[in-house]
């Protein structure tokens, strides 16, 4: 049980800096999922809380403790790693006991500690194996258990849903939600997966280039993007944005001042005439229950619509496609969102 | 077992020898010669007799000829060389038998008392009885004492005694008694050699005849041969490819029981002892190796610190330094720490060893440094780090560092003799060894025999540690 608390975090390479002046508080109890594109930061910020990675600028706390110069065994924290770095020549039992016997903690206590989390797991019956005769999926429950035997305050996980297969990677992100509900400890969740994080978040930390772009509930963050950027990053297929030159004029007459785009999800268009743009068909998918357009408009924006039920439309076929008002997004050339 | 068999009966053809089963068998069991040739040699001419060895024999096996004697004694008249034949095993043997069983076969006083003159004088020598009857000769005539020791004196001490005027009164036997004795002209110790016994036709008389052979070396023409009939008449060649030699199978197990029950004549050979400190050395010797390289490799490949770069290339760099090039260093090192004529001055110069850190560094660096992380966010230390997850994951690099070390340090000559040479009790095995040649005695026969005991450790030690590198590969669960 415990707060987080970053105060402009920077983390230099060198001359390189990577992470940018960080200001993130995470809750008590709270799951926060970092996302972002690869390459923005966010598992170098998960293991600078963790302490494997030293910070260069600013403060950590952890439960209003400045713990920038404490070591990662002393902070509290347990992480489970994309790798499940699980040690190899050990058993699953060795491996939860390692860090319960470097805290000098006593055998009854740790046997039960082990029962326990191997209960809660469901992994009693391979107590006795290596790692190396385990599943993908087992050897994420040891990780996890890893973690749990623990005790932690606060939980990392970086990425660890990654190197499961799809089904597998559902069923344990259930279990993962269904485990922070049991657990109610703070969790600090790294992915670039957006299912991921709009699933299981209490609160999405979205990061690009060591900066936060936007923090907040995952439907704050799909119905009010506070900028371009995590308005292309969260929602799949991609935001339409097209540039304001090429809007038609009765769109123009109705954005905010300085506009300089207009952008709109692909689920949020549909084949009428109202606010509508006009459209040529290139491509048309059909999945069954739903279809997707992709197309160019005038001025050759790209523009791909998701419609909910199976279409007639063909390729190379000239649409009208239109959009309630309340649905449109309108940034300004630094990409900042605005309200109409 | 029958996964055994399926497995070496397993053939490329189908249910019959392929020509490619061919080509693998040939090849499989040219490597094998190869390898085991050598070895096969080394182990058959442990087992070859000192005569066998001196004559450098040729054979693989010990198959030992019929011998007979050459004699050779001085005398008044000079040098007489003359051929004894028909002597009993036991006397030809004599000088390789265990005292022991000197004492269990016939007496040799009274053996000799059936010959006389040349051949009574000749035997008397062989057998070592000359010291013995001129010993009782002194007591009889109650000649004094230093007598006895006269012919192990120096030559000045020599000088300051007069043997020659107790031979005054003495008959003629026993002037050639005591004159043997004390290495009086023209008396001097009878020569008495075992020569090989061929047969051959005699050129002129066309007959076949024997004759005493001391060297066989097949790969020449001829051999040069003593007529036996006639010693006398001077050395004759006869062409190799015309003798007649008769060989049976004699292994010489006194070359290992001698030495290893400390009965080597002119020396003391401690195996025990010898082995002992070998096995001391080595095993400590590997401990403190594969503990030192070890650390330092974790060093090297898991921890960022300013000169890393620059350790590890000197580390390497030394690789480059011939190891004579440090003999003297090393001595100056050992003598200034005290450690010479200690095993510790064997022990701690070669402790670490830049192939086994580089060689530890490359193979830690594939251990994936989450791991650690995992480790360091498990409380864990950076010893416990080390000590119950790199060691352990490094096992299979580590055993073959241990094998090459216990390999190493058996068979050093070099640092032992650097720290220990002046110390007989911390011989190491290899050193004991060196001590069969001496300065005057060459005695080969209990030196291959003792190479061979010096070689079970180590053997003994791969095949257990192999066992130990694959099962140590398979545990890591590195796929």
């Amino acid at each position: 049980m415990a707060t987080l608390e970053l105060k402009q975090v920077r983390k230099n390479y060198g001359n390189l800096e990577v992470i940018h002046g960080i200001d993130l508080f995470i809750n008590n109890g709270e799951f926060c999922v970092l996302v972002g594109p690869s390459g923005c930061g966010k598992s170098t910020l998960l293991r600078m809380i963790a302490g494997l990675e030293q910070i260069t600028k600013g403060d950590i706390l952890i439960d209003e403790q400045v713990v920038n110069n404490i070591s990662a065994a002393r902070r509290g924290l347990a992480m489970v790693f994309q790798s499940y770095a699980l040690y190899p020549h050990m058993s699953v039992r060795q491996n939860l006991a390692f860090g319960l016997e470097n805290l000098k903690m006593e055998v009854d206590e740790i046997d039960k500690r082990i029962l326990e989390a191997a209960r809660l797991l469901r992994m009693e019956e391979y107590l006795q194996r290596k790692p190396g005769q385990l599943s993908g999926g087992q050897k994420q429950r040891v990780a996890i258990g890893r973690a749990i035997v623990r005790e932690p305050s606060i939980y990392l996980f970086d990425e660890p849903l990654s190197n499961l297969d799809a089904e597998l990677r559902v069923a344990t992100r259930v279990e993962l939600k269904a485990l922070h509900a049991r657990l109610g400890n703070t969790m600090i969740y790294v992915t670039h997966d957006q299912v991921e994080a709009m699933t299981m978040a209490d609160k999405i930390v979205v990061m690009n280039d060591g900066i936060i772009e936007q923090v907040g509930a995952p439907l704050e963050l799909y119905n009010k993007p506070s900028n371009k950027f995590v308005a292309g990053f969260i929602g799949s297929p991609k935001m339409n944005f097209i540039q304001f030159d090429y809007l038609p004029n009765s769109l123009k007459e109705i954005a905010p001042s300085n506009s300089t785009s207009l952008g709109i999800r692909p689920e949020h268009l549909s084949i009428k005439d109202e606010n509508s743009l006009s459209l040529n068909v290139e491509t048309v998918e059909q999945l069954g229950s739903d279809s997707f357009l992709y197309g160019t408009t005038s001025g050759e924006q790209k523009i791909s619509i998701k419609l909910n039920y199976q279409t007639d439309i063909q390729a190379n076929q000239t649409i009208k496609v239109g959009f309630k008002l309340d649905d449109a997004h309108w940034f300004d050339k630094d990409g900042i969102a605005l309200t109409s | 077992m029958s996964a055994v068999i399926k497995f070496f009966s397993r053939t490329h053809g189908k249910n019959k020898l392929s020509f490619i089963d061919w080509i693998a068998y040939l090849y499989l069991f040219l490597g094998f010669l190869i390898i085991f040739l050598p070895v096969l040699w080394l182990l058959l001419n442990s087992i070859k007799s000192q005569f066998l060895l001196q004559k450098l024999d040729t054979n693989l096996l010990p198959l030992d000829y019929d011998r007979v004697v050459r004699a050779t004694v001085f005398g008044p008249d000079g040098k007489e060389i003359f051929i004894i034949k028909d002597l009993p095993d036991w006397v030809i043997y004599w000088n390789e038998l265990r005292d022991e069983d000197k004492k269990e076969v016939n007496d040799p006083n009274l053996f000799i008392s059936k010959f006389e003159g040349k051949e009574y004088y000749a035997l008397r020598t062989h057998l070592g009885l000359v010291s013995d009857h001129a010993k009782e000769l002194i007591e009889e005539k109650n000649f004094p004492e230093w007598l006895i020791k006269y012919p192990s004196m120096f030559p000045d001490a020599k000088k300051e005694y007069n043997p020659e005027e107790y031979l005054i009164n003495l008959n003629e036997e026993e002037v050639r008694l005591l004159s043997e004795f004390l290495g009086l002209k023209p008396y001097k110790p009878n020569g008495f050699t075992s020569q090989i016994l061929i047969s051959a036709k005699n050129k002129e008389t066309n007959e076949i005849e024997e004759y005493s052979v001391s060297r066989l070396n097949t790969n020449k023409d001829t051999v040069n041969a003593r007529l036996i009939s006639n010693p006398q008449g001077g050395i004759v060649k006869i062409p190799t490819d015309d003798i007649i030699v008769n060989k049976k199978l004699r292994p010489s197990w006194i070359n290992y029981s001698d030495p290893l029950t400390n009965n080597v004549r002119g020396m003391s050979f401690d195996a025990i002892k010898c082995l002992n400190n070998s096995v001391f050395v080595t095993i400590i010797a590997t401990i403190i190796t594969v503990l030192i390289n070890s650390m330092a490799a974790f060093a090297l490949s898991k921890y960022k610190f300013n000169g890393q770069i620059i350790f590890f290339i000197i580390i390497l760099a030394t690789l480059m330094v011939p190891a004579s090039v440090l003999i003297v260093g090393i001595f100056k090192m050992v003598s200034v720490t005290g450690l010479n004529g200690t095993l510790w001055g064997v022990i701690i110069p070669g402790a670490a060893t830049p192939t086994g850190v580089f060689m530890l560094r490359q193979y830690m660096l594939t251990i994936p440094d989450e791991l650690l992380e995992a480790a360091r966010m498990d409380a864990a230390s950076e010893w416990s780090i080390y000590w119950r997850i790199v060691f352990p994951l490094s096992l299979p690099a580590i055993a073959v560092l241990a094998i090459l070390s216990i390999i190493w340090r058996w068979n050093d000559l070099i640092l032992p003799m650097i720290a220990v040479s002046t110390t007989k009790t911390a011989y190491t095995i290899q050193l004991c060894l060196l001590d069969f040649q001496g300065e005057y005695v060459a005695q080969e026969h209990y030196r291959l025999a003792m190479t061979v005991v010096s070689l079970i450790p180590t053997t003994l030690v791969f095949v257990f540690l192999q066992r130990y590198i694959t099962t140590g590969i398979a545990n890591t669960g590195i796929k």
